[in-house]
């Protein structure tokens, strides 16, 4: 059994970023802020420089075993995803992280209403009473959580 | 008709934000959020929720209890010292997050931060021990063998009673082993076990209060403990510092008196409330004080700066070498 | 031994309508919490404990042991069917659930998971009951130096699991060892990777992390796929013949649900290890000693039972410490001990001396809770599989907004938000390039307890490996990790020669 192409190739150009990753890990961050101190037991910085290295070995012979089984299958290292299929996985995140942002001003429950109903626009629901039920719903249950049985406020 | 009647009820409301504005002493005309730094269903936060039952009655306002657990109350402390509500939103907490804590670690606030609305309840702190030890249950039998034994084994839990003991070791010329753990509940089997010579115990001790299980070698209050007696307090054992915890109810310090002064009223009614003594006397095991703010301040800045003082004899937090 | 006339009246007062009512209300309460993705236990305490107040102390702690119950079985019906973990320890019941669930079989699915969570609940309720009280201070002989050893040994074990990829699998694992350092640092209270957020102080907060790597990522991930097959959700609750739970696939994963009642009651009678180490071990044991362990994590009906059967039973068996020695072994322990603070009870050894009635209520409410919950499972999960067919493009955005609800809900504030955003990023990341969140997580929850005893362990003993000898369970968990090691090496040895063997021609 083969393993797909596709897979060898997620497997390189993963197992590079994980390792280029952990590189600056262990030269730059823990030795910077993985905190200092005698301790008798453990250096603080122990446990967190172990994992790295474990990633590190890892991420390296992952890279080199899938480089060489991809190489054996002569097939190229590098497909480029097209700009559309990038972006249709990328506006999710950009969605939410708007709403986070706006979240910071505004009580949750305000923008809840907004947050559910325009990603159901956004997924192709054109019926409105639909849109409306989905987006009242979960706005009228979070307030009711929240003032009603928690008793904390509207958040 | 519609119309009339919704417009009505914008004036009304709008006068009643400009009735709020114009007249402070009628704070407070809306719910209140109390804070507190630990998790639901801890011993702070009981007492919390009590004590909000009791001063909805005497605020005539609903209380609300918000907890934002994290770093020792220091979540909390960090979010209410950039709070901006005039004293609607108020925290509940102990005395050690605000004396020790911006001296332990790096925080966003410092002891001027906050007003301390008043001191309500007394903290129980001790240092414990199992049974059948060696050095029986006294502290100077303690103190007598970890001379003799080096390598003696101690359970800290907070960065202060780890300075305390640090502070006890030198003026003795001990030499302990010192081994940390996360709260009682990290501690209770390390004693219980006797993997662990002697610990720092917040409150767990008075759970064994009748068993005998975890006798209490010095009280690490102001004085000796209510349900232990016949252990010594620091200063009657010889060492000159005074930890006692005190549970404060505190505000942002930009409040204005008026409202820090209603809160206090209020929060003095609630230390003779049958409820929250009941809770905190016989629950909680610890005693109901009332401290006025200007006690509590002056308790607390005291407290800092002779921590700030010991430090600077131990020569820097213990733990970290700089 | 309590004479068997307090048994029996403790259970004619557990039996009484009043308390039937009472626990049927916490299991209701915390079994719609938990089936919600986003809200977990901490948001049914949250509501629960003002009403508690009102209450006589058994029925407070009869409506919170219900309502502990309520929510673990309720976190593993959103579990199944959406992928999104209520409480971190259901994560293991994700693993072969929700495939099952895509595989057109939600309702078995549910049912397996159900049956076995109620008998891995009752079965340790019984242990806790008959046996082990009087032998509660065993868990005593389990110090550092023992925890310590179990858990590398969990940590082995578990990792042993990541299977086909086991190389991803420990990257995850080492990464999640790193986040799981971050915050004071135990013993010298450095500050690990804090950036001066007070937040981090004590660890990533785990919520987040866990509600952002599972949860939210999976939508992000559910978004993707939606896009390619426009029409339809990816679960279909048709009337697929093969979605009823037979008699005798259920008696099949019975030894499985013994075994993993046994791993989940041992692991929550010690203080300190919670039912996370407990479902993945059991979820790890029964992967281990199959005989097809590649079908699980394709949907395979005894990875269910494992993870739902240990997980469930570590909370009665949490109570051993409780009620023997006063020690709250678990989150739900120590809510109990709250509540009977409230009430003015003393737990711990002398319950059993001052208040005996009133210890048998309880366990005769606990077992009326376990069967109450599995009427409001087996209703239940009739009225929650529809989840499945309602369209994916409304049960997205729904579930996208309770991620962010439940984060803001329990006090965690823009900070949270942000955390449960970073996390689905990287679960987004662990998902689409095949990394195993399981080592990842396990890791993470791990790290800080084994950190933890370690220390303890080193400065107790002055450094010298030699205490071992004198700590026989220590030795045989370091052994039995070696062992492990060993046979881990050997048996992925013998299945790389079957691969070369079958790819050379």
């Amino acid at each position: 059994m083969m393993p797909d192409t596709q897979m060898l190739r997620k497997n390189v150009w993963s197992g590079l970023g994980v390792t280029l990753i952990t590189c600056w890990l262990l030269v730059w961050l823990i030795p910077r802020y993985g905190g200092s101190g005698m301790a008798f037991g453990m250096h603080p910085q122990r446990l967190a420089t172990l994992g790295a290295w474990v990633m590190l070995v890892c991420a390296v012979t992952l890279t080199l075993i899938s480089f060489i089984q991809l190489r054996k299958q002569q097939t190229p290292l590098f497909a480029s995803p097209s700009f559309a299929v990038i972006w249709h996985q990328f506006w999710p995140f950009l969605y939410v992280l708007f709403f986070i942002g706006l979240a910071i001003y505004l009580p949750l429950t305000w923008l809840a209403p907004f947050i559910v109903g325009a990603l159901v626009m956004l997924l192709g629901e054109r019926r409105w009473y639909v849109v409306a039920l989905v987006a009242a719903v979960p706005t009228l249950a979070l307030y009711l959580l929240t003032v009603h049985l928690m008793r904390i406020g509207v958040v | 008709m519609k119309k009339t009647l919704l417009s009505t009820a914008i004036l009304s409301a709008a006068l009643a934000v400009g009735m709020t504005t114009a007249q402070a002493d009628d704070f407070p005309t809306k719910p209140l959020t109390l804070v507190v730094g630990f998790g639901a269903g801890g011993s702070t936060d009981i007492q919390a929720r009590v004590l909000a039952n009791v001063l909805e009655e005497e605020l005539g306002q609903p209380v609300n209890v918000v907890n934002q657990p994290g770093a020792g109350g220091g979540v909390a402390l960090t979010r209410l010292a950039s709070n901006r509500d005039e004293g609607y939103t108020f925290a509940f907490g102990t005395s050690m997050t605000i004396t020790y804590g911006p001296l332990a670690t790096e925080t966003a606030y410092q002891i001027d931060d906050f007003r301390y609305v008043a001191g309500v309840t007394l903290g129980q702190s001790a240092m414990v021990t199992g049974e059948d030890r060696p050095f029986g249950d006294t502290w100077e039998g303690l103190i007598e063998y970890a001379r003799e034994n080096p390598g003696t084994t101690y359970a800290t839990q907070t960065a202060l009673d780890r300075m305390i003991i640090e502070y006890i070791a030198q003026q003795e010329g001990l030499d302990l082993r010192i081994v940390p753990t996360s709260g009682g509940a990290g501690m209770a089997p390390l004693i219980l076990s006797g993997d662990v010579d002697f610990a720092y115990s917040g409150g767990t001790h008075s759970g064994y209060a009748e068993t005998g299980e975890m006798p209490v070698l010095l009280s690490l209050a102001e004085d000796r403990l209510v349900a232990f007696p016949d252990a010594p307090s620091m200063q009657e054992a010889g060492y000159d510092i005074n930890p006692a915890e005190i549970r404060v109810v505190m505000v942002p310090k930009d409040t204005p008196d008026a409202h820090v002064e209603r809160l206090a009223e209020a929060l003095e009614a609630a230390t003779q409330d049958e409820r929250f003594i009941e809770i905190t006397e016989e629950r909680i095991l610890m005693p109901v004080v009332y401290l006025s703010e200007e006690d509590v301040t002056q308790t607390l800045t005291e407290q800092t700066e002779s921590y700030k003082a010991l430090l600077e004899e131990l020569g820097g937090v213990p733990g970290e070498d700089e | 031994m309590p004479e068997l006339s307090a048994i029996t009246s403790a259970f004619g007062d557990a039996l009484t309508l009043h308390s039937i009512g009472i626990i049927f209300g916490g299991v209701l309460l915390g079994y719609i919490v938990g089936v919600i993705p986003g809200l977990n236990r901490s948001v049914a305490i949250a509501i629960a404990i003002p009403l508690t107040f009102y209450m006589s102390a058994f029925a407070a702690i009869a409506f919170l042991i219900g309502l502990s119950k309520g929510t673990a079985a309720g976190s593993a019906v959103s579990a199944i069917l959406l992928n999104t973990p209520g409480e971190p320890s259901s994560a293991a019941t994700c693993l072969d659930g929700y495939p099952m669930a895509k595989n057109g079989q939600p309702r078995k699915a549910l049912k397996v998971g159900l049956l076995a969570s109620v008998i891995g609940d009752l079965l340790a309720t019984l242990l806790l009951i008959v046996v082990v009280i009087p032998f509660a201070a065993v868990a005593l002989k389990f110090g550092p130096y023992e925890l310590a050893a179990i858990l590398i040994f969990a940590l082995v074990f578990i990792a042993g699991m990541a299977g086909g990829s086991f190389l991803k699998g420990m990257a995850a694992g080492g990464m999640g060892v790193i986040l799981g350092t971050v915050g004071l640092d135990p013993e010298t209270g450095a500050m690990r990777f804090t950036f001066g957020y007070a937040e981090l102080m004590e660890g990533v907060p785990i919520l987040p992390l866990v509600i952002g790597t599972l949860a939210l990522s999976e939508m992000f991930v559910q978004l993707d796929e939606y896009r390619r097959s426009k029409d339809g959700s990816s679960i279909r609750l048709s009337n697929n013949p093969d979605d009823n739970l037979s008699y005798r696939e259920f008696k099949r994963t019975l030894p499985t649900i013994f075994k993993s009642t046994g791993v989940g009651a041992f692991v929550g009678a010690l203080p300190g290890l919670g039912p996370s180490v407990g479902s993945f071990m059991a979820y790890g044991l029964a992967k281990r000693s199959a005989k097809d362990p590649d079908s699980f994590g394709k949907g395979n009906p005894n990875g269910i039972a494992a993870a739902e059967a240990a997980d469930n039973a570590v909370i009665p068996a949490s109570y051993i410490p409780l009620f023997g020695l006063g020690i709250p072994g678990s989150v739900s322990a120590a809510l109990l001990v709250g509540a009977f603070m409230i009430h003015g009870i003393q737990v711990g050894p002398l319950m059993l001396r001052d208040h005996p009635q009133m210890l048998f209520t309880i366990f005769a409410g606990m077992i009326v809770a376990s069967l109450i919950m599995l009427a409001v499972g087996w209703y239940g999960l009739r009225v929650f599989a529809r989840v499945t067919s309602v369209p994916q493009n409304i049960v997205i955005p729904v579930v996208i907004f309770l991620c962010l609800a439940g984060i803001q809900v329990q006090g965690y504030g823009t900070f949270g938000l942000l955390t449960v955003f970073g996390f689905a990023i990287f679960g987004y990341f662990l998902k689409k390039l095949d990394y195993s969140f399981v080592t990842f997580l396990v890791a993470f929850i791990v790290t800080p307890m084994l950190e933890m005893n370690l220390r303890q362990s080193v400065i107790l003993s002055g450094g010298e490996l030699s205490i071992l000898l004198q700590r026989p369970i220590a030795l045989f968990f370091v052994v039995a990790t070696g062992l492990m090691v060993l046979h881990l090496s050997w048996s992925s040895y013998r299945l790389y020669r079957k691969r070369r063997q079958l790819t050379s021609p």
